[in-house]
């Protein structure tokens, strides 16, 4: 797979209030071990994205929003709880949360980010690029 | 001794901190649970440590919010920043704790890998040399509590 599109795509949250298709997901996953990304997930962070303008969400009233820094704020299920989105104000893409879509995804793991920041308890065992902080370099198309 | 009087052996929140919490006894071993379920709640792959109910104090700021996502299990999140912090099941003497929300340092180890069967296509389940089961363990010996 090309590091720049596969799909189409969808997903949903544990209760199915948010639902989300995607016209293409346009990155690999990425695994973030940053304080901020382990804390709001509960465990790993692991996303794809997709372009703005080629997602579609449903929702029943469910999605929230949580502004976790200046520059970019969550997308969770507030019946759930389960983390959905990851919204950069600079992006022309939203992060899709890998664990909510839909299966199969087509996808592979591609990098691990922040990995100065992860848990004593989490282990690296695969062969991937590992970064110190982020700034993987996916490029989007 | 009472509960108060327990040392506290682990804190952690969320990520707005709106929801703390602090364990005043042992954590288990970590367990990484690849099951659809949970990995739909924390968006990623579930870590989980778990402690026993008494052993666990909780303040929230009205933040914690509670799913029950079978009829014996409800999952406790952060209903202000959305982070996934229990696991909560009816007849278990104990209460999965996301182990991404623990402060550091944990002193904790990876010791099982469950719902091998069910992880997702998006990863690799490497051999890391973790005992790994299909579904519900059989063997639950990685996932004794120490000693006090």
């Amino acid at each position: 797979m090309s590091d720049n599109a596969t799909g189409p795509a969808s997903g949903h949250c544990l209760c199915g209030g948010v639902r989300y298709r995607a016209k293409a997901l346009r990155r690999k996953v990425v695994a973030c071990h940053c304080e901020m990304c382990r804390r709001w997930t509960g465990g790993l962070w692991r996303a794809t994205a997709a372009l703005r303008d080629e997602i579609e969400i449903e929702d029943d009233g469910c999605l929230a929003w949580y502004g976790s820094s200046g520059e970019a704020r969550r997308g969770f299920c507030r019946t759930c709880g389960s983390s959905l989105f990851f919204d950069h104000v600079e992006r022309t893409t939203l992060a899709i949360m890998a664990g909510t879509l839909d299966q199969p995804t087509g996808l592979e793991l591609a990098f691990h980010i922040f990995v100065d920041d992860k848990a004593d308890y989490e282990a690296i065992t695969d062969d991937l690029p590992r970064l110190p902080a982020g700034g993987h370099g996916l490029k989007y198309p | 001794m009472t509960d108060q009087e327990k040392t506290v052996r682990a804190t952690g929140r969320c990520h707005c901190g709106g929801v703390r919490y602090t364990v005043r006894g042992p954590s288990r071993p970590v367990i990484q649970c690849h099951c659809e379920m949970c990995r739909r709640a924390c968006g990623g792959v579930w870590k989980a440590t778990a402690a026993r109910r008494d052993d666990i104090t909780i303040e929230d700021d009205d933040c914690l919010t509670r799913y029950r996502s079978t009829p014996a299990v409800q999952r406790g999140f952060c209903g202000r920043c959305g982070a996934s912090l229990f696991w909560n099941h009816d007849e278990r003497p104990y209460i999965g704790i996301s182990a991404g929300t623990l402060d550091a340092p944990t002193g904790l180890k990876l010791a099982l890998h469950i719902f091998t069967d069910d992880a997702g296509d998006w990863y690799e389940l490497s051999d890391d040399g973790i005992a790994k089961a299909p579904g519900i363990p059989q063997d639950m010996s990685a996932l004794k509590f120490p000693a006090e």
